[in-house]
């Protein structure tokens, strides 16, 4: 492997990687086909194959757990009722994600929400805790555990603007890629790459505010900063 | 222009894409050398790249959502046929009116037909019993040809008309 120069190992290590998605996608197209002659199983298929990305996608903009079941059906319930219009021009998987980025802003306007309201700052205890998993720099064990982080980084990403904050937790809670939020979101992939850039940023302004104001990071800020 | 806010970096305009794909690991081999070769010597671009590393690793501690129960897909496709149902039932619903509409005129024109079937079949009846009557008591219609002995010409004709007005 030391040979071997380091583009050629990532392509090496891409091409299984894409060829089963290639693979999947024709795959996808078939039982695309299937639906809109009226195999109900082949849609099903579809439903198991995408349920957890929707899910993903739906959470993560969302936020609101008690939600997300409800949203997800009515996705999947849109997409079967309109999927003898699909052309397949596009991938099935970007045409059912833009149903569900729709179904999303739909609920919250019907709604009349924000995606995810937090009137209380973090608690001295939540700042403590977070600076601890921090530093472990690993998961949090255990649901519980993990919920909670979950809930103090919500806080968190709910002090950035709306786009941001779904960029972010896209990307790196729920693992979209830049190409397909860009899809998605019908941004141009540059675009969504310098928002990005730009929302980790404001993100680590957020976390050190919280940790400054609980006298959590000075000590080491002042030693990053004299390195 | 690189400038640093008050709690962090903001690298330089040009370098932001290029920084997020370097941090994706999705920079090819040249782009990634002269990228790092930038911020070698850009302290503010370093300082951003440190930064959203830091973003990536605070993110990530959170993990993904829940995902979708084991019934999930089974309990999505008991709702599309709920609504396929209710769809088909409206769809009935809206032409329903129009429906009943015809079969109530299908059923009224049967009647009439049935009425006037009936009414053309006794009338049928009447009248040859009448005309049985008629050459039972030798009573006809006076103008009209005896089908027996029809006339052989004009002149027998005229005879008939003559022996007729006699009898008056």
């Amino acid at each position: 492997m030391a040979d071997v120069p380091k583009s050629m190992a990532a392509s090496a290590q891409a091409l299984p990687l894409s060829l089963d998605r290639k693979r999947k996608k024709e795959e996808d197209r078939e039982l695309v086909r299937l639906s809109q002659d009226g195999t109900e199983a082949a849609f099903e298929e579809l439903v198991r194959r995408h349920q957890q990305r929707v899910f993903a996608l739906v959470g993560g903009i969302l936020r609101r757990p008690e939600d997300v079941e409800d949203v997800a059906q009515q996705v999947f319930l849109k997409a079967y009722l309109g999927i003898k219009r699909f052309d397949q021009r596009a991938a099935f998987s970007t045409w059912l994600y833009k149903i569900a980025v729709n179904e999303c802003w739909d609920y919250l306007r019907k709604k009349k929400v924000r995606p995810l309201v937090y009137e209380a700052d973090l608690s001295e205890e939540q700042v403590s805790r977070l600076d601890g998993i921090v530093s472990a720099d690993r998961p949090p064990e255990g649901p519980g555990a993990r919920a909670e982080t979950r809930e103090v980084l919500d806080r968190m990403l709910a002090a950035l603007p709306e786009q941001d904050r779904q960029l972010l937790v896209l990307k790196e809670m729920e693992g979209f890629s830049v190409q397909e939020l860009a899809e998605i979101l019908d941004l141009n992939v540059n675009t969504v790459k310098v928002r990005l850039f730009r929302a980790r940023g404001r993100i680590m302004d957020v976390y050190r505010r919280r940790m400054d104001s609980s006298g959590k990071l000075a000590g080491s800020r002042s030693t990053q900063r004299k390195g | 222009m690189a400038t640093e806010t008050k709690f962090g970096y903001t690298a330089c305009a040009k370098y932001e894409a290029l920084l997020e794909d370097y941090l994706d690991g999705a920079l090819e081999l040249t782009d990634a050398k002269s990228a790092e070769q930038h911020w070698r010597d850009c302290a503010n671009c370093r300082g951003a790249l440190e930064q959203a590393a830091s973003s990536v690793r605070l993110l990530r501690l959170a993990g993904p959502s829940v995902g979708p129960g084991p019934a999930f897909a089974r309990t999505v496709m008991a709702r599309i046929r709920a609504a396929e149902q209710e769809r088909s039932s409206e769809r009935a619903g809206f032409w329903q009116p129009l429906v009943s509409l015809g079969w109530r005129f299908a059923a009224t024109a049967t009647l009439v037909l049935g009425a006037l079937v009936s009414y053309d079949a006794g009338w049928g009846r009447h009248a040859q019993r009448n005309l049985a009557t008629a050459r039972l008591t030798g009573t006809s219609d006076i103008f009209a040809p005896d089908p027996a002995n029809p006339p052989a010409d004009r002149d027998e004709v005229l005879m008939m008309v003559a022996e007729t007005n006699h009898g008056k």
